[in-house]
């Protein structure tokens, strides 16, 4: 579904939607692996659109600092990233930027808060960090 | 072909009550569910898919493939999506993952259109029996199903002729929090009646405080439902047989209004069928309107009990206003189930607006609804800023919602879909239509008591959800075969028998004829364990 370059974008966005910091960041946290699982099950109209939104941000990034997207510094991400939130984008993009990075946000949280069940939240870490204990 | 006493359709609250009654009297029955006989196992702890947060399913039934209804618009609805009105459909149907709050409904609630009159298009209605009528029910089901609570506490009701038979959990952390707040706005303050055992009780052990309490099954069958409760002891008397799987397709009626039997087909598509002295209907407000209608005859073709166009009509639920709190101090300790500390100060004598609502403390909310609903609505949704409002500040949420009184209108209702079908062929409910309006002015009243509640009790800030006007149901389904006196307003009789119909049956949320500003289930295990004595001493 992904090429490399795509999984590499994908892979530094989610890092930036979910930062490591004392606790692991969303990709090691299993985010990417929880939507890359959701795409195969609940999310499968989605499954021509994220490559596409990968390879946008990665257009997007190119136009602004003639960088690869992974490549760029965190706080240029950011910057980027918001310039996606709100819809403010350079390159031309299939998708309409705000809706789609809002949705990604969703399911970045979702990879990170549900059930290890589900692929992501890897070993109930986002629990730990939040303080949410299972018992039973 | 198999003659049975009885054949319960649906083995939800009602049904399952109904089971008790009358396998317990010797009565030999026959009990057909679509959904499965689960083991706790078998209902995942999925938190994207459960009856809680079904954000991409649920855990309780139905399948989400091959059971749509349509709505008004023309749009075609899957079980788990919004405007479906689900409730739970397996063995112990809403009472195998519910949230166990086992309120009696207070005098008024019987008494709505002679407290208040009834609105211009609302159907608020009296019901035909009142609370002294049920109370010895409610009894009944407290002590038989298990409820633990403090009789003391329950002082918006008439005294308790006798106590609950278990004492309320030890209030959490959030719950002493809120208690403060009730003492400081001097409103009435009580413990949450549960079906939860509070110690070892009926031969099951007591609750050990997990955190997934609301929209999954009991870890330690701690939880009372049906499925552990009545129909356990109906199966364990031998008069009961229960059929899981299968889907009830009709009602077999003959000419002259008596009931035969029912046909049903199971999950690999075989068609099957057995005969009964009784059968009663118990499939929850929308299917069991839905199988009335499926059931038509010559003599009655708009549906068994249609005679006057009111299966399916009244549909109601609850409006829930929710408002959220963030607290300086941490509310949530992990001591489940959570939501545990009520007020009924404003279910009545509320200025300017028709009823009101109970309003209580909610139960432990999953990481992934928290960071869906319960967050602010300001805060940025992404980067370091969000994670960490989620590790420092998620337990730090607290909230308080309730049901409010819904005041009817017969234009909210359940017909048949003209075209669409399910994957057995059956024709699929069609919804439309809305509750009255005056519903949307209590709940916004009641949302800003519950906003209020919250910052007495030290939120340093509040927001929340005003419900909208729109079509209610869902979980606290009820309404669409009204009782009465008169047939021509009303679909059951008081005794629960459809009229016209000597030995066919309503027992569960269709009856209702208003729904109460609490959580419905023990009242309908109460109408139906009445009603299911009353056929037994009549058989
Ligand atoms: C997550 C959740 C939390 C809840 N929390 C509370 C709470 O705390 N307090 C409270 O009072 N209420 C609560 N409820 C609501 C409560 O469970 C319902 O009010 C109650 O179960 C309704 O009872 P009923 O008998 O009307 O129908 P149900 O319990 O829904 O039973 C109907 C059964 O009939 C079956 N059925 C339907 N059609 C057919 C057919 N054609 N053939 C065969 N079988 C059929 C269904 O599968 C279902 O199992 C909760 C519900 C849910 C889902
Ligand atoms: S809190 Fe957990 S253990 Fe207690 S009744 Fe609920 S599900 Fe069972």
């Amino acid at each position: 579904m992904f090429n490399e370059r795509q999984l590499q974008t994908l892979h530094a966005a989610i890092d930036r939607i979910i930062p490591e910091d004392d606790f692991p960041g969303g990709v090691e946290a299993g985010v990417a692996d929880y939507l890359l699982k959701q795409l195969g099950r609940d999310l499968t109209h989605l499954a021509q659109d994220y490559p596409r939104f990968t390879d946008a941000l990665e257009a997007e990034a190119q136009a602004a600092h003639c960088q690869a997207f992974a490549a760029l510094e965190d706080g240029q991400q950011d910057a980027l990233l918001t310039r996606v939130e709100l819809g403010e984008v350079e390159a031309d993009w299939p998708l309409d930027p705000a809706a789609f990075f809002a949705d990604f946000v969703e399911h970045c949280a979702e990879g990170f808060y549900s059930d290890p069940g589900n692929g992501g939240n890897r070993d109930g870490v986002s629990w730990r960090m939040i303080g949410y204990e299972v018992n039973g | 072909m198999t003659h049975y006493d009885a054949i319960i359709v649906g083995a939800g609250a009602g049904g399952g009550v109904a089971a008790g009654v009358l396998a317990g009297a010797g009565k030999r029955i026959l009990m057909l569910e679509r959904g499965p006989r689960s083991e706790f196992a078998q209902v995942p702890r999925d938190h994207l898919r459960s009856q809680r947060g079904s954000f991409y399913g649920h855990n309780a039934g139905p399948d989400i493939e091959g059971n749509p209804r349509t709505l008004e618009d023309g749009s075609i609805v899957l079980p788990h999506q919004r405007g479906y009105q689900n409730n739970a459909a397996m063995v112990g149907g809403g009472t195998r993952v519910f949230g166990a709050q086992a309120w009696r409904f207070m005098p008024q609630d019987f008494r709505m259109a002679s407290i208040y009159g009834v609105p211009e298009g609302s159907s608020l209605a009296d019901w035909p029996i009142d609370y002294e009528e049920l109370e010895p029910w409610y009894e009944r089901v407290e002590w038989e199903i298990g409820v633990s609570g403090t009789d003391s506490a329950m002082t918006h009701l008439p005294p308790y002729k006798r106590p609950y038979p278990m004492p309320s959990l030890q209030p959490n952390t959030a719950m002493r929090t809120h208690m403060k707040g009730l003492e400081k706005l001097g409103w009435q303050s009580l413990p949450m009646p549960q079906f939860i055992n509070s110690v070892d009780y009926n031969g099951r052990q007591a609750c050990i405080r997990c955190q997934q309490c609301v929209g999954f099954a009991c870890p330690v069958e701690a939880k009372n439902g049906t499925h552990n409760t009545t129909i356990a002891a109906a199966l364990r008397s031998g008069n009961c047989k229960l059929k899981s799987g299968v889907m009830v397709e009709r009602i077999d009626c003959d000419d002259g209004g008596r009931v035969r039997g029912v046909n049903w087909i199971d999950n690999a598509g075989e068609r099957d069928s057995a005969t009964a002295e009784i059968v009663i209907v118990s499939a929850g407000a929308v299917e069991s309107a839905r199988l009335l209608f499926n059931s038509a005859t010559k003599r009655e073709p708009n549906g068994l009990g249609n005679h006057s166009d009111q299966v399916g009509r009244h549909l109601q639920g609850h409006y829930y206003p929710l408002a959220v709190g963030l607290f300086p101090e941490r509310m949530m300790d992990n001591l489940g189930p959570g939501g545990g500390v009520a007020t009924c100060q404003f279910n009545h004598d509320n200025p300017d607006v028709i009823g009101g609502g109970m309003l209580a403390d909610d139960f432990i909310v999953l990481p992934i609804i928290s960071w869906k609903i319960y967050v602010p609505r300001d805060i940025k949704r992404w980067g370091l800023s969000a994670k960490q409002f989620m590790r420092d500040r998620y337990r730090c949420l607290g909230d308080i919602k309730g049901p409010v009184h819904e005041i009817p209108s017969p234009e909210g209702r359940v017909t048949l879909d003209p075209k669409v079908r399910d994957k057995f062929g059956i024709p699929v409910a069609h919804l439309s239509g809305t509750t009255h309006p005056e519903t949307v002015r209590t709940a916004s009243f009641i949302y800003d008591r519950a906003e209020e509640w919250l910052r007495a009790s030290g939120a340093e800030k509040v927001w929340g959800y005003r419900p909208d006007l729109r079509l209610s149901g869902g979980q606290h389904q009820a309404g669409t075969c009204r009782m009465g006196e008169d047939p021509a307003e009303s679909v059951v009789d008081p005794w629960q028998r459809v009229h016209g119909h000597d030995n066919l049956f309503v027992l569960d949320g269709s009856v209702h004829v208003t729904n109460g500003g609490f959580n419905p289930v023990l009242t309908i295990m109460a109408t139906s364990w009445r009603a299911a004595e009353h056929i037994v001493e009549q058989w």
